[in-house]
């Protein structure tokens, strides 16, 4: 190999981080630029160094790995490190960007990295695993909370905060209590991985959170649109089987 | 099964008393009233009130196996009138053969009695009959509720067990990847760990068997399981006790604080690059224990649904150990987070 990979630790104990310090000290291959003790941190180094290999925890303070993911600008090669999550391993079979179980030996290690440096010699690129893997929330049904990153600044929406979600081609924008804010995602992932007891799909273009409906108002026969709870009085259009939905979640 | 006047000394009594006593009321009538006899007296009294009653015993397996509620009344009379005729006909036989040599004496006392042991012998069976369907119930009824019991009790340790919290796989994996990394650059303290570890997992392993352990066993567990975090988490996790020193006699239900502290770090120390502190308190007042955990929590990044499965087990298993509502509060404070478990104590401790 002409150039040595470089190479990104993102692991939030300091012991894990040490013994995989110590596994590539001597590796010919491997020169690392940098250690993150958390996701924030994580996604800042990978966006500005542009590593080609990161070593990758899930569990994580602040954001999980997966939730890293969805932030990044550059999309490096990434060996994943886990201790025990039954749900992770399950999207970890079903996708082949390696990972290693803590605790790991030195030989998987090795066997991992060569398996990168095959794919970066075959120019096989991971972002579509990787994307993949971003849209797969391990452990409950519903999500709990959004990652997105405005500029340089990362922010956690709980979805308490959501007040809608409008499609932007192949972006959404989500609007909360304090703006809105842009992210590279489907409706339809947004439409699975909310609780639909709070949220509803009511027209191909908008996702509302039920405790936002002020009025539901007929203005065509056959149409309706919704009006939310806030100053400006923001109105929604309703499709027909968005507003079968409505109906159902608020019993009228 | 065994029959009930064989295995119960009681009913064996009565039974032979109730019949012993009809027999010798009969006896002294024929005697005294009847003018019978002696010697014929004696053969007519043993066949019907012994011999019978000996015979009778037998219906017993027939009812055993023949309950009232499997078999329609009709056929069940039938059985019964069939069984009866079966039983005094052999009784009768036997009487018969018994009475022959003494009927050779010309007295016709005993020939004539013989058609009427055939109407006595239907009644007989019917007394037999109630007899033995009062004690056949009064075994199932006993049975039923012993069964129910052990029942009860089987089912209350199973939920027990059930809420019994396991020791969770990502602290032990997360933990031996520590373990992993210390053996390189610090043997000693791999070592250490390693002993902690072990001494932690044996009680967690082994608290099945006690249901309750005092409040000091307990603590020592919790040092040791915060101990085995510290390696892992540093400088982020801090941990400070306020322990009354007569609380640590106090009996608890064991392994039922681990799972507080292990979603004090789940929530608290595992979401926040901060570090965080988890203080515990315990007072005793009157007969309870007053146990406060408290940790802070990054509210920025998480949301919390109140009570996960981890609480509501503890909450549950409180329930059940000490039959009472409400042993477990749960304050949010939104940047920190408050459980308290009150756990009653006999009244004998001060």
């Amino acid at each position: 190999m002409s150039k040595k990979l470089q190479t990104l630790i993102i692991e939030d104990e300091e012991l894990a981080r040490t013994l995989l310090r110590s596994y590539l000290k001597d590796h010919p291959d491997i020169e690392i630029i940098g250690e993150c003790e958390n996701g924030f941190d994580g996604v800042k180094a990978i966006n500005e160094k542009k590593p080609d290999l990161v070593f990758l925890d899930i569990q994580m303070p602040k954001i999980t790995g997966f939730e890293m993911i969805e932030l990044l600008d550059h999309k490096p090669q990434i060996i994943f490190t886990t201790a025990y999550d039954q749900y992770a391993l399950k999207a970890f079979e079903l996708n082949a960007v390696d990972y290693l179980l803590k605790p790991f030996s030195k030989e998987r290690m090795l066997m991992a990295i060569e398996k990168v440096i095959h794919h970066i010699h075959n120019a096989e690129s991971n972002i579509e695993k990787l994307e993949e893997l971003s849209n797969f929330r391990p452990g409950e049904a519903y999500i709990d909370r959004v990652v997105v990153k405005d500029r340089h600044k990362i922010h956690i929406i709980t979805v308490d905060k959501i007040r809608y979600i409008e499609s932007l081609d192949d972006y959404v924008m989500i609007y909360t209590q304090d703006g809105r804010h842009m992210k590279q995602k489907t409706m339809k992932y947004f439409e699975t991985y909310l609780d639909p007891k709070n949220f509803i799909r009511i027209h191909r273009s908008f996702i509302v959170q039920v405790d936002n409906i002020a009025e539901i108002q007929q203005y065509e026969k056959d149409s309706y649109v919704v009006i939310l709870k806030d100053k400006d009085k923001t109105k929604l259009k309703v499709s027909k089987t968005g507003y079968k939905k409505i109906k159902e979640v608020l019993h009228f | 099964m065994d029959h009930p006047l064989t295995n119960n000394y009681r009913l064996l009594i009565f039974y032979t008393l109730f019949w012993a006593i009809i027999g010798i009321t009969n006896f002294i009538l024929l005697v005294i009233w009847y003018n019978v006899p002696l010697i014929y007296a004696l053969l007519d009294t043993s066949t019907t009130f012994i011999l019978f009653p000996l015979m009778g015993s037998s219906i017993w397996y027939s009812i055993r196996y023949n309950s009232l509620e499997d078999v329609s009344a009709g056929s069940l009379i039938l059985f019964h009138f069939i069984a009866a005729s079966i039983l005094c006909a052999i009784w009768i036989s036997i009487t018969y053969a018994i009475f022959k040599p003494f009927m050779d004496d010309g007295n016709q006392y005993l020939a004539n009695s013989l058609p009427f042991k055939i109407f006595g012998g239907y009644v007989m069976y019917a007394v037999f009959l109630v007899f033995f369907y009062a004690v056949n119930y009064y075994q199932s009824l006993k049975e039923k509720i012993k069964k129910e019991a052990q029942y009860k009790t089987l089912l209350r340790e199973a939920e027990l067990q059930a809420l019994k919290s396991q020791i969770n796989p990502h602290f032990l994996f997360n933990s031996l990847n520590s373990i992993s990394s210390l053996t390189v650059s610090n043997p000693e303290k791999a070592q250490e760990m390693v002993i902690n570890l072990s001494t932690f997992m044996r009680y967690s392993l082994t608290h099945e068997q006690k249901e309750m352990v005092t409040f000091a066993r307990e603590l020592e567990n919790i040092k040791l399981y915060l101990g085995i975090e510290k390696v892992r988490f540093g400088k982020k996790l801090n941990t400070e006790f306020v322990i009354d020193e007569h609380c640590l006699v106090a009996e608890i239900p064991n392994m039922i604080l681990q799972p507080l502290f292990e979603n004090a770090i789940k929530y608290g120390v595992y979401e926040t690059t901060d570090q965080v502190t988890i203080k515990t308190t315990c007072r005793c007042e009157g007969n309870i224990l007053k146990f406060t955990i408290v940790n802070d929590y990054d509210a920025s990044s998480l949301q919390r649904k109140g009570e996960g499965i981890g609480l509501r087990n503890i909450r549950k298993r409180m329930q059940i150990t000490y039959n009472q509502p409400d042993l477990i509060k749960i304050k949010d404070y939104k940047t920190s987070f408050e459980v308290q478990l009150i756990i009653p104590q006999k009244p004998t401790m001060s």
